[in-house]
């Protein structure tokens, strides 16, 4: 109960009269104030740890960071004691925003009908008072991918931080990839599929084999349309893919099997698309050539059961096999509205018990996804100039016993008004019957 | 997740004919079930040496050895003389904690929603068990060592359930916990309301439809089940009241649903209930209190934080998730610090998985009620071991890692709550069922995979 009147006394006090400096935060109506976070072990994850430091946050941006750092004049002091300063975890595979109740009916919005909507924009669907939002900003991560599901091209993918009055104060970026699906091919049911898996099956075959070509013959027309100088009539689809196409913006393929991923490449070859693979719990039979190709891979859920033809700890040990490759590699919770994004770094925690080492695990969490996605510049790391992004915990976050103190997004203090905390404290609260 | 649906599967009984057969007599509750191959030979004596021991019941010894005889803990402590013999286990840098105990599971079951009707507890998952599934032996790999095989919440009271212990490797009646006390479940809310499943042109809606009827379809089969014990309690009195040349009294019909009511109601039969929302909790609670009744524990239970106090006035256990809420409309009020809630105002709580993928990692489970409600790390893991024990009526011989408890040990190479922490070695009455140095590993796999020269040409395109 403390901490919650604590933080909302906090973010009461934040001045309104400051005038913004042209912060890219426009999620405040209030101009950010100053803040100052003391004594902490800085945890910048490029670069070696401070013992005892200060990070100094202003217009939204972390301006100082340092074992001898002053405090600023005015500034609110987090006294960090004890505790941790890491940058804020992002999750590089969610439906956040889409889904509040995946039972109900109207609670997701997350398939359109057809196989291919390239022209799909994620923010237009993204819910930014969704419960799920600040439950998720509670655990420090502070960003997520969120993309639509179903057919072979979902549409854009966007980043968007967990904090904001609109989508688009959320989003960092409404289009950071194009999201298509490689169907599987020769398989039988999720999970179960691949090399290793079950058999290819009749009329489901033939139906995957007319997919890969639809895939094929969808994207050839896109591309030709995209280089007409003055296509008419116009086609908004065909149109939405044309970044893709030209490698403006890397296509992130859902993929699990290695003839997936073979045949995600493959699409990416013929096409020239700038490829990440996601998912691809068989990307470790391939960990060579996706290394020496240098796609990226974003890896996980690791909370998920192996296919029966591989061994028990395949799920966990492949993102460390992929690591070790050499491929740069970052986790997703795969949150479908299960509200699992806040676990993010446990599924990297899985991996470190079997092979990852625990340093890249929490890189796979903050700087790694940031570099994939193409904001490596402005997220991922503790350092001058970047959005301040970032948490105050008591320990390393990929250990379930630490707990989270402190939350900023985008140099705002966050309160702790999410559902779960408030319902917490109304029912320890309640007096003995 | 979408196994949390659990969308009833209408098994026919007839799986049951591909499992054994073996079980209890019906109303012989607490005969115990006939235990073949696991004990190991008399004499057979096991050192875990200079370990960390999670005792679960009196804090954490360091350096400490486990001494196992017969296939039962001999001793624990650091001043421990290991005996010449010993088969010795070396635990330098390892923690052992007492095997994971799982209280909702339904791995090893062929079949679990037998959801035609809504009473069906007649069946027994017993009946339906396997000792082949996958699952099994990868729970094993995460530390479980027992498991509470569970009938699903299709409807309102299911079948029996099946009390396990993790053999691997064993024949399928080898499984089953000698002594283990029967029980049965019990579902409220969504899942028997079908209100997930879509509604297909051609089958009647089943009753009941609402909490109302689930209600009622408790009250009217105890109601029938009271009637029941009363004719043969009659016709009990009555023959040992007869004299000779009276003529012998005629029995009551024997009916085997009403059979597995009437131990509920002796206490014979622990009652694990499905259950979400605080207001079909309290019902349920009053249901069984007006029978003469307990709980035993109340399953998911996601909304036990808001009447912690009368779930622990009513001596009811609570067997919850970790953290996973929203997936329905009654799970929208689940807070991860329902455990710690619960705990507190002295419930007897456990976190379970009711799947065979969280059952893996069960003890990272654990480990978010100290994260979320700040339960003491002992606490924390008692979630997983001994208060599982006690909510299965087990305790007696196994959840904790005290002297003349079976063995059922989780060796791990660090402490279990630790991120870059895993099972090492799985032990169950003081064998070992898992051992990672032997198993086979994604490693192995793919230094097999070298040798024999996968081919990795790009063969994708069309």
């Amino acid at each position: 109960m403390n901490r919650l009147l604590l933080l909302s006394g906090c973010a009461a006090l934040v001045p309104g009269a400051l005038a913004s400096q042209g912060t890219p935060s426009s999620a405040a109506r209030q101009a950010p104030a100053v803040y100052a976070i003391t004594n902490a072990t800085i945890v910048p994850v490029v670069g070696p740890r401070i013992a005892s430091g200060t990070v100094v946050i202003r217009d939204g941006k972390i301006a100082a960071v340092g074992a001898n750092v002053a405090v600023p004049a005015g500034a609110q002091v987090i006294d960090a004691k004890g505790m941790s300063v890491y940058p804020g975890m992002i999750d590089s595979g969610t439906r956040l925003g889409l889904v509040e109740i995946g039972s109900v009916p109207g609670g997701q919005d997350t398939q359109e009908l057809g196989q291919f909507n390239p022209q799909d924009n994620v923010l237009t669907a993204v819910n930014p008072h969704s419960e799920h939002i600040g439950i998720t900003r509670a655990n420090g991560v502070t960003s997520v991918i969120t993309s639509a599901t179903g057919g072979l091209i979902q549409g854009s993918a966007a980043l968007i931080d967990m904090a904001g009055w609109t989508p688009y104060e959320m989003a960092e970026s409404g289009q950071v990839a194009m999201v298509m699906t490689f169907p599987r091919v020769g398989g039988g049911g999720r999970g179960q599929g691949g090399r290793f898996g079950g058999q290819p099956q009749g009329d489901a075959t033939e139906m995957q084999n007319r997919q890969v070509l639809d895939l094929y013959t969808y994207l050839r027309n896109a591309k030709a349309y995209n280089e007409r100088s003055n296509p008419v009539p116009q086609n908004r689809a065909y149109a939405a893919l044309g970044p893709a196409l030209r490698g403006e913006v890397p296509v992130v393929f859902d993929v699990e099997t290695e003839s997936q991923i073979r045949g995600a490449l493959a699409v990416a070859d013929t096409f020239k698309l700038k490829v990440i693979l996601r998912g691809a719990q068989e990307a470790w039979m391939l960990a060579d050539t996706l290394a020496a190709r240098k796609v990226p891979v974003i890896v996980g859920p690791t909370t998920e059961s192996p296919a029966n033809s591989v061994p028990y700890d395949a799920i966990y040990a492949n993102p460390g096999v992929l690591a070790k490759a050499g491929v740069v590699i970052a986790f997703q919770s795969g949150d479908g509205g299960e509200g699992n994004a806040r676990n993010l770094p446990y599924n990297a925690a899985l991996a470190t018990a079997y092979g990852l080492d625990p340093e890249e695990g929490l890189r796979s969490v903050t700087i790694n996804p940031a570099r994939i996605w193409g904001v490596g510049d402005r997220l991922g790391s503790i350092e001058v100039g970047k959005t301040a992004n970032l948490f105050v915990a008591t320990g390393d976050p990929l250990d379930v016993r630490t707990q989270v103190k402190h939350v900023f997004v985008k140099g705002e203090l966050q309160p702790w008004d999410d559902r779960h905390t408030k319902l917490y404290e109304k029912f320890r609260a309640r007096p003995k019957p | 997740m979408r196994s949390l649906l659990l969308i009833p599967l209408l098994a026919g009984l007839s799986a049951a004919g591909a499992a054994a057969q073996q079980a209890a007599p019906a109303g012989q509750a607490d005969a115990a079930v006939p235990l073949k191959a696991p004990i190991p030979p008399a004499g057979t004596l096991v050192a875990i040496t200079n370990a960390t021991v999670i005792t679960a019941s009196r804090g954490t010894l360091e350096k400490a050895t486990v001494l196992i005889r017969n296939g039962k803990i001999a001793a624990v402590g650091a001043n421990v003389t290991v005996p010449p013999g010993a088969q010795v286990i070396d635990g330098t840098g390892k923690f052992v904690m007492p095997g994971i105990i799982d209280a909702h599971s339904h791995s090893a079951a062929e079949a679990i929603n037998e959801g035609t009707r809504s009473i069906t507890s007649q069946v027994r998952i017993e009946d339906v068990l396997r000792e082949d599934g996958l699952g099994l032996y990868r729970s094993l790999a995460g530390g479980v060592t027992t498991l509470n095989v569970l009938h699903g919440s299709a409807n309102t009271i299911g079948g029996q359930n099946g009390v396990i212990k993790i053999r691997w490797g064993l024949p399928v009646d080898s499984l089953l916990f000698a002594g283990a006390p029967p029980g049965i479940k019990f579902a409220l809310g969504e899942n028997v309301r079908q209100t997930n499943q879509p509604q297909l042109p051609g089958r009647t809606p089943r009753y009941p439809r609402t909490r109302m009827g689930q209600e009622e379809v408790l009250r009217d089969a105890f109601t029938r089940a009271r009637e029941y014990q009363a004719e043969w309690k009659a016709y009990e009195a009555a023959r040992k009241a007869l004299r000779r040349g009276q003529v012998e009294p005629i029995p009551p019909a024997r009916d085997l649903q009403l059979d597995a009511l009437v131990e509920v109601m002796e206490g014979k039969r622990l009652v694990h209930a499905h259950s979400y929302r605080s207001d079909e909790i309290l019902m349920i609670l009053r249901v069984a209190k007006d029978f003469g009744f307990r709980i035993a524990s109340l399953q998911h239970v996601l909304e036990g934080y808001k009447i912690a106090d009368e779930i622990a006035a009513a001596g009811t256990g609570a067997s919850s998730f970790a953290d996973n809420w929203a997936y329905k409309l009654e799970a929208y009020d689940a807070i991860p610090h329902n455990a710690a809630i619960m705990a507190e105002r002295g419930v007897v709580v456990t976190i379970n998985s009711d799947s065979d993928e969280r059952a893996r990692r069960l003890y990272q489970e654990a480990a978010k009620a100290m994260k979320y409600g700040g339960v003491s790390e002992e606490a924390a893991i008692r979630m997983i071991t001994l208060n599982a024990a006690i909510q299965l009526g087990v305790d007696k011989v196994t959840g904790s890692i005290d002297v003349g408890k079976d063995a059922d040990l989780a060796v791990f190479n660090g402490h279990p709550f630790a991120p870059a922490s895993r099972v090492e070695m799985t032990l169950i009455d003081g064998r070992v069922f898992f051992d990672r140095n032997k198993a086979f590993t994604l490693e192995q796999l793919i230094e097999q995979l070298k040798r024999t020269r996968i081919n990795t040409t790009s063969d994708g395109a069309p």
